[in-house]
């Protein structure tokens, strides 16, 4: 049994939403600030260009972002930055899992409208995985509640795990792992940052990196 | 015991038919090359999420079908568009016009939420109530103008905010001149500064319409 206390630290208070209680901890409000600050930078900044030599003479090509795509890639990733501040703060075990999938269509969407076909390719088999990747997400999260009785973190932690539990969060484990596109996955995911567009590509990257660390958190006080 | 005990005999059956249907999804997936057909193999894998989900039974669980049903949606709607945009690219096809999803849901709930809106901003009455009823029209005219349908033009509406404004005056005044009159006083101005915030919000659409059109963008 993990008590909360002990993997972020001291808990500094409880937000009381109904039935959904945020709790506060050092770890939790570290990564949601750091999140909320990389996503105030990236609304504000602007798209990169990037330069490709062309092959056989002395030439080179400028791949640029139209206005149009910037403005909805923007959006996407500022979008993608929130649900990543969600899921870091979040008190609620379905909440987070909502979270992640939320940040596996966002990623799609960030790169749905470039031209180059290999990326297009990378984005619907990342796609492919992230929807597969749902069922063992909700499903561990459903096996929780089903064999708990709660979803709140700050509940299940006073519980001790039994081996349904564990199961539980070894199939969200499995449903992190194909959401946010890590390995085994990350083929799919490499191929899609070929495509022109930091910093908004980047958030792909830093999402992917902190729901990964908050998961291990999420597991460790729900499965043991 | 508030759940009977055959539908908690129920759990285990049910999250074991969402397991193996979602595995012989899975397996399906793995022997298909075509690409659409294995992504609707996909969307068997997401209803079988679903079963496991509703293997629960209890109306938590039924609170957590709607979040899972549209994420299944919105991840396969994601999917498509890449796939229709990779092939699109591929085949070199001259671009689609954009055309609107045609779903009965756009057409219907847009009018439904700006009925409740201003229903609720009529019940409440007063500024409170203006302003509740104003977001109501502002939302009908702002969903209306996103479908491409035309938006009518309320040139009086200046004239109906001054008329109700010196309704809610003579309101006021009543209340010192005759205060047995209180509750006429009362409803005038009640009524008066409801419609005349919800008229100033409902202009606020039509000035950023006019603003938008000088500037010449966004139309």
């Amino acid at each position: 049994m993990m008590d909360i206390a002990s993997l972020g630290g001291e808990l500094l208070g409880q937000i009381p939403l109904g039935d959904i209680v945020l709790y506060l901890t050092p770890f939790n409000l570290f990564m949601f600030a750091a999140v909320l600050i990389f996503t105030l930078l990236i609304a504000i900044s602007r798209t990169e260009t990037q330069v490709e030599t062309e092959f056989g003479t002395l030439g080179n090509r400028r791949v640029e972002v139209d206005r149009a795509e910037f403005r909805i890639r923007r959006f996407l990733a500022v979008v993608c930055g929130l649900a990543t501040a969600g899921a870091m703060i979040t008190g609620d075990l379905f909440n987070f899992t909502l979270f992640v999938t939320l940040i596996g269509i966002v990623n799609i969407g960030i790169v749905a409208a470039v031209r180059q076909v290999e990326v297009l390719d990378a984005a619907f088999q990342y796609g492919l995985i992230a929807m597969m990747a749902s069922l063992p997400l909700f499903g561990g999260a459903a096996l929780v509640l089903g064999s708990s009785g709660t979803l709140s973190l700050l509940e299940l932690s006073r519980m001790g795990g039994n081996p349904m539990m564990i199961f539980a969060t070894l199939l969200i484990l499995m449903g992190v792992v194909g959401e946010t596109g890590v390995a085994p996955f990350y083929a799919t995911k490499a191929e899609m940052f070929r495509t022109p567009g930091s910093p908004f590509i980047l958030i792909i990257h830093l999402s992917s990196l902190l729901v990964i660390v908050r998961a291990i958190e999420v597991l460790l006080i729900a499965g043991l | 015991m508030m759940v009977p005990e055959f539908t908690l005999s129920l759990f285990t059956p049910a999250v074991y038919t969402g397991l193996i249907a979602g595995f012989i999804g899975l397996l399906g997936i793995s022997f298909q090359k075509n690409d659409l057909s294995a992504l609707i193999l996909t969307d068997i894998v997401g209803i079988a999420m679903l079963v496991i989900v509703a293997a629960v039974g209890t109306d938590l669980a039924e609170a957590l079908i709607l979040p899972g049903l549209v994420v299944e949606l919105a991840e396969i709607m994601a999917i498509s568009e890449v796939l229709i945009s990779r092939e699109m690219r591929i085949r070199g096809a001259p671009e689609f016009p954009h055309l609107p999803m045609e779903l009965e849901v756009f057409r219907t709930a847009p009018n439904f939420l700006a009925l409740v809106l201003i229903a609720y901003g009529v019940f409440l009455t007063g500024f409170t109530g203006g302003a509740v009823a104003g977001a109501g029209i502002l939302f009908y005219a702002a969903t209306r103008k996103a479908r491409g349908l035309p938006v009518i033009e309320w040139n009086g509406i200046a004239g109906v905010s001054g008329i109700t404004w010196c309704l809610w005056l003579a309101g006021f005044m009543i209340f010192f001149i005759a205060p047995q009159l209180w509750l006429l006083a009362l409803f005038m101005s009640g009524c008066g500064i409801l419609i005349k915030v919800a008229s100033k919000m409902g202009l606020i659409g039509v000035l950023a319409r006019e603003e938008i059109m000088e500037a010449g963008g966004d139309e």
